[in-house]
């Protein structure tokens, strides 16, 4: 078996880069040949796809430092009920070459599409979509993806509601007619409802009406090979109509005699399953409820200036550098920076910060946000998917698409069911014709909550009852929903908290999260810090600082420029160093008319073998009082020391209590040395501190605590702290503010509050504890259905479940997976029901002046 | 060379109807009448296509590739 296919390679410079290529590829045993072209940068490979995958090409490829180009489709997926669909939809796409990874999510009907550049088209994705017997369109994006989904929804609601509508009163009639000789309902309904041919008459048009959409998409999925719950469905619903016929007409065939027609557990059996389609309909929409109210803060109008006029045009037709115009009450139509006027602005929707924000000129304001009270002009800088809202959408829509390894497996059980179920109920079928019947049947047999007896029944008939029942009983609808319904509700509420989860393994790995790991400038100190003092040998304290601010001069370090300020501001006015170095984790380098200047700590002076002894006392006191003490040496000789204090946040505090209180532990790293980051530490109380890391030792520091067992969060800057985000379990990347989608980390935080880390870990607890509460409902269900079904206690009660019960538990375990669910709703974070935003008691962090240099 | 989906039915309506064979087989050597031993039949033919289906057609589409 061979299949060629050409790599769109990305990376290759030179004909050695051609040769790695070449020989990583054909390394992999199932390659046979590769040809790599440097100048259309691709490569050609032919190999046999069930030896290697497209995924293991790519690993090769990126192993050796290169990448393949690659291209993602989002897919509306409809038609989709049950984790089965999601694996026929999975497996069609994947299927098509130039795919590389595909991920279905059937609460957001998303199917998300990673495939080479250029290797397929939307179409082929579509038509593999459709083949398998499933609607599909292409996503789209903003307000025009809001309409269309909107209109869908709409459309699928009105459709099931019209099959119930049409289906209820059959289904009732049905239901009266047969029974209508039994207690009270012999008195209330008419005798010519329990005809046999008028309950026929009823019967059929509700299975080949409403019922028809079941069997048609069996037949369907069946002609590709692929089975889903429908077609559980068609096989329950068909058989019991079968059964029915054949006892009208056929009276004495043996189903049940001519008093078990059977035709309620098929109208019933259609009219639950139709209840349950409805109410699906209706609440899936409610569980992306998250996205659809991001998408509606997407303003649609916009007023821009346009020589000098004010013109009220589409959103879509902003570009940036436009100046646009903003009235009170209006809603902020893209991102930009106001040019003139001043206003207060409801932020609430994208960062959850619950005080307006004052804007000025220079200040920036985001598209979406709601204009309080006065008028500003603003310059746009961001327009359509680059706006922060834009990005906002875009990550929880991809959060939402993807799947957590718990949902991986559930996916995997669920997938395998139909086929299971089939087997498990023609041996049923079997078991019960050839061995059950004769040792166990009794003509005292009744079906479970229903008047009948089935005393006539043969042993055909019995099987083929106990059958269909373990077919109807195990539709696993409420296992493909469990996962992702949870994780949307989840990811989704964090949304509304500025909380950004990356993907549903982010939350799973926030919620087993055993150590948080801050950082400490810039997380848990604002970030700012300031001279607090100067000590003198030798020179005055002017000049200290002043060659201290000439060191410091090109530094781009928050604490290097707190020193430049600090001698701006007595008037010193520090010259530029012809030469600069930056010495990571360590301190600087300078150089001027051929004298040097070094500013730094401990670990730079010993390594520059340059006596500390006039200054280490007052630099102990100063670390001691928990600030960074540098040393300024010029020309080989200590001549001071400068003192640099940050400010804590005010959340730092309750930050850390609350989730010490949650048994995490919680550990601070810093580049300081160990005396100054231990003062810190017990401010905070704090246990573990990981001091003197140098900035690419962090991701070594969390690899240890990894190795002794412990899953690490890492709290810090997306930028600077990339590497030891990346290397934690989880990565909190703080205080994002407009660049959301651009940060490295597995969660985001959109502001620079620390309690939000509190209620990232809060709500990803809350997010499992409910994934794990559904799949209990789903799991368990079957686990106790199913035998039950088999018949395993008809031995001794005599009785066998009927399709119609069958029916309702199906439907009731689907029920309490979208009801339980659904409480996500009203969940807020226990930290933020303590704390509102900005209203944390004793603003604790506030008075004590910090270190920085971490 | 037939169509791979020819192929496939072929394979998995054979296989059934076999299975429905073998009940109708055993089915009248515990002594049924004929009207269970068709109904059996006729329900293990549908249950074994049911299950065959998607084992049997990625089956072969995936040998028919191969060649």
């Amino acid at each position: 078996m061979s299949r060629r296919l050409t790599l769109p390679i990305e990376g290759m410079s030179c004909a050695s880069c051609v040769a790695n290529v070449e020989t990583a590829l054909k390394g992999l045993a199932g390659v046979q040949e590769v040809r790599v072209n440097l100048a259309t940068e691709q490569a050609t490979v032919a190999y046999d796809p069930t030896r290697v995958t497209l995924q293991d090409l790519r690993k090769a490829v990126e192993e050796i430092g290169y990448g393949l180009r690659t291209a993602t489709t989002y897919l509306r997926v409809t038609g989709m009920s049950c984790a089965s669909c999601v694996e026929n939809v999975r497996r069609a796409l994947a299927e098509l070459p130039g795919v590389v990874d595909v991920s279905v999510n059937l609460s957001t009907e998303t199917a998300r599409v990673d495939h080479l550049l250029g290797a397929v088209s939307v179409r082929e994705l579509l038509t593999a979509v459709r083949e398998v017997a499933y609607g599909a369109e292409e996503k789209l994006e903003g307000g025009a993806a809001l309409d269309r989904e909107q209109e869908a929804r709409r459309r699928e609601i009105h459709r099931q509601r019209r099959n119930l509508l049409v289906a209820t009163p059959l289904a009732l009639l049905v239901m009266l007619g047969t029974f209508q000789p039994y207690g009270v309902l012999s008195r209330l309904v008419p005798e010519f409802l329990h005809n046999k041919l008028l309950l026929f008459a009823l019967t059929t048009p509700l299975v080949v009406g409403p019922g028809a959409q079941f069997f048609v998409h069996s037949f369907r999925g069946l002609r590709r090979g692929t089975t889903d719950m429908n077609l559980l469905y068609a096989t329950g619903i068909g058989a019991a109509y079968l059964i029915a016929v054949v006892n009208t007409f056929w009276p004495a065939s043996g189903f049940g005699g001519p008093q078990a027609t059977f035709y309620e557990a098929a109208a019933l059996l259609t009219w639950f399953i139709l209840l349950g389609r409805y109410l699906e309909a209706v609440t899936r929409g409610r569980t992306s409820e998250a996205i659809r109210r991001l998408m509606r803060l997407q303003p649609r109008r916009a007023r821009v200036l346009r020589d000098g006029q004010e013109v009220e045009v589409s959103v879509g037709e902003v570009v940036v550098g436009d100046v646009l115009v903003v009235r009170p009450g209006e809603q902020v139509p893209v991102d930009g920076l106001v040019v003139e006027g001043y206003s207060a602005v409801d932020q609430s929707m994208i960062t959850g910060e619950s005080i307006p924000v004052e804007k000025r000129p220079g200040d920036e304001v985001l598209g979406g946000t709601l204009n309080k009270t006065g008028s500003f002009t603003y310059r746009a800088t961001r327009v359509g998917k680059e706006t922060v809202l834009a990005q906002i959408i875009r990550l929880v829509e991809e959060a939402q698409t993807s799947k957590a390894p718990i949902q991986r497996l559930a996916d995997l059980v669920a997938g395998r069911f139909i086929f299971w179920v089939h087997v498990l109920a023609l041996a049923t079928f079997l078991f019960w014709y050839f061995v059950g019947y004769d040792l166990w049947f009794s003509p005292q047999t009744r079906l479970m909550l229903t008047p009948y007896t089935l005393s006539d029944a043969s042993a055909v008939g019995f099987a083929v009852l106990v059958s269909v029942a373990v077919l109807v009983i195990s539709c696993p609808c409420a296992v493909g929903l469990a996962t992702p319904a949870a994780m949307m509700a989840g990811t989704g509420k964090a949304a509304e908290y500025g909380i950004l989860f990356k993907g549903a393994d982010a939350v799973e790995a926030a919620s087993k999260v055993q150590v948080v790991i801050f950082d400490k400038t810039g997380t848990l100190t604002k970030g700012s810090p300031s001279v607090t003092d100067v000590v003198a040998q030798g020179l005055s304290e002017g000049e200290v600082l002043r060659w201290a601010a000439l060191a410091e001069k090109r530094s781009e370090h928050p604490l290097g420029e707190a020193i430049v300020r600090a001698a701006q501001e007595r008037g010193l006015s520090p010259e530029d160093p012809e030469e600069f170095e930056a010495l990571p984790g360590r301190g600087v380098a300078a150089w001027r008319s051929s004298r040097q200047v070094l500013l730094g700590n401990r670990t730079l002076m010993a390594e520059q073998g340059i006596s500390l002894d006039g200054l280490a006392p007052g630099a102990e006191e100063l670390e001691a009082q928990g600030k960074t003490a540098m040393f300024v040496v010029v020309d080989g000789h200590a001549v001071g020391v400068v003192a640099v204090a940050d400010t804590l946040r005010e959340t730092a505090l309750v930050a850390v209590r609350e989730l010490q209180a949650m048994g995490i532990r919680v550990a601070m790293l810093s580049g300081d040395n160990r005396r100054t980051a231990q003062a810190i530490a017990k401010q905070l109380g704090m246990d573990t501190v990981l001091a003197e890391v140098l900035p690419g030792d962090k991701a070594a520091e969390i690899q240890r605590l990894q190795a002794q067992g412990y899953r690490v969060a890492m709290v810090g800057d997306g930028i600077n702290d990339a590497p030891a985000l990346a290397q934690a379990d989880v990565g909190i990347a703080m205080g994002a503010g407009t660049d959301v989608a651009k940060e490295t980390g597995h969660v985001v935080l959109v502001k620079d509050d620390l309690l939000d880390v509190v209620a990232a870990i809060q709500v990803a607890r809350a997010t499992m504890g409910l994934v794990k509460q559904n799949l209990f409902w789903a799991f368990a269900y079957n686990t106790a259905a199913i035998p039950l079904a088999f018949g395993i206690l008809y031995p001794f009660v005599h009785q066998i479940v009927s399709p119609e019960l069958a029916a309702v538990l199906m439907a009731t375990s689907s029920l309490s997976v979208t009801l339980n669910t659904q409480r996500m709703r009203g969940y807020v974070p226990p930290v933020r029901r303590r704390y509102r935003a900005a209203e944390v008691p004793g603003r604790p962090g506030t008075a004590a002046p910090v270190p920085s240099g971490s | 060379m037939p169509k791979a989906s020819t192929l496939a039915a072929v394979l998995y309506l054979g296989l059934s109807s076999l299975a429905a064979l073998a009940f109708v087989g055993l089915a009248t050597l515990k002594g049924e009448a004929w009207s269970a031993r068709l109904i059996g039949g006729v329900w293990v033919f549908l249950l074994t296509a049911i299950i065959l289906m998607p084992v049997v057609i990625p089956w072969v589409r995936k040998h028919a590739e191969g060649r």
